[in-house]
């Protein structure tokens, strides 16, 4: 796999959409390419938040807010 | 840092701003996502309020592009900021910034709670019948006043529509839905080579896409 193919299984990767079966040679072209091939994963990652922006944001009940709070607030004291 | 920046956040007026690299606008003087999740991993809940109170649309909006209904999707959303509080100290700056953190958190749990729940089905059919209607689901929402909007998410759509309607799906049904190449290749009746050509031409785009925005902005 030369690094234009691994760049490609990467954008793949980050989404979850490689096959099984393409995953083992994606782990062996990750090592050969070593921390070139670890910079371009993080890259990727941006299209998880890319895709989350592309959404028109929707609003979350005013209670979720509170009943978290508290969750946090309690389990921090205890 | 953090507390000069919330004092400052208070005092200093709301300002418009729009830039592609901080998603929801910032007051000047707010404590960024960054600064946030450092006061996180230091057990601070008032850092989680304003994380919550910055992402929650956004994440919520994921989260019921996935599992589709509005319950489940607060529940979720309740979960996941916990996780969020509970996980915190998994989170590196060298690793990505806080909001693709977040996201890719979020989105494994709803996948995960989609699968899990007998809502898959009732899902599934929902899904189905959009399909069947709009294959391009990321544009079935837009509106005149979207279009006008010039913001980080019309952008980022810009980006996404400029793809072709196949290569939109594939990627909608892979990242929304969770759904493996073979999947998507049985659901849209499509060769197995063909989808992976889809997702790759696709993604590819949009990457190239997104790096093109940066450099503009």
């Amino acid at each position: 796999m030369n690094f234009e193919q691994f760049q490609n299984q990467s954008r793949l990767y980050v989404i979850g959409a490689l096959e099984p079966e393409e995953v083992e040679e994606f782990e062996k072209a990750r090592k050969k390419f070593g921390q070139k091939a670890e910079d371009f994963i993080t890259k990727c990652y941006a299209l998880h938040e890319a895709f989350a922006l592309s959404l028109r944001p929707a609003k979350a009940s005013a209670a979720i807010k509170d009943r978290l709070m508290s969750m946090v607030r309690e389990r921090k004291v205890s | 840092m953090y507390r000069r920046a919330k004092k400052q956040a208070r005092r200093k007026p709301k300002r418009e701003t729009r830039r592609f690299s901080a998603p929801p606008q910032l007051e000047p003087g707010a404590p960024t996502d960054l600064q946030l999740m450092h006061a996180i991993q230091s057990q601070d809940p008032e850092a989680l309020s304003q994380l919550y109170d910055r992402y929650n649309g956004i994440l919520k909006a994921l989260i019921l592009r996935v599992i589709h209904n509005e319950a489940e999707a607060d529940d979720l959303l309740q979960e996941i900021f916990m996780e969020i509080w509970n996980q915190a100290r998994n989170f590196s700056a060298q690793k990505g910034k806080p909001l693709g953190w977040m996201v890719t958190l979020a989105r494994r749990r709803a996948i995960d709670g989609l699968r899990k729940k007998q809502a898959y089905a009732r899902a599934e059919q929902r899904l189905q019948s959009e399909t069947e209607q709009q294959p391009d689901a990321w544009v079935h929402n837009a509106t005149e006043e979207e279009i006008a909007l010039s913001d980080t998410r019309f952008l980022i759509r810009k980006v996404i529509n400029g793809l072709p309607p196949a290569q939109q799906q594939a990627i909608d049904l892979a990242f929304f839905r969770g759904m493996s190449q073979r999947e998507i290749a049985a659901k849209t009746n499509t060769p197995l080579g063909t989808v992976k050509t889809r997702l790759e031409l696709g993604l590819k785009k949009i990457y190239d896409g997104l790096k093109e925005l940066k450099d503009e902005l």
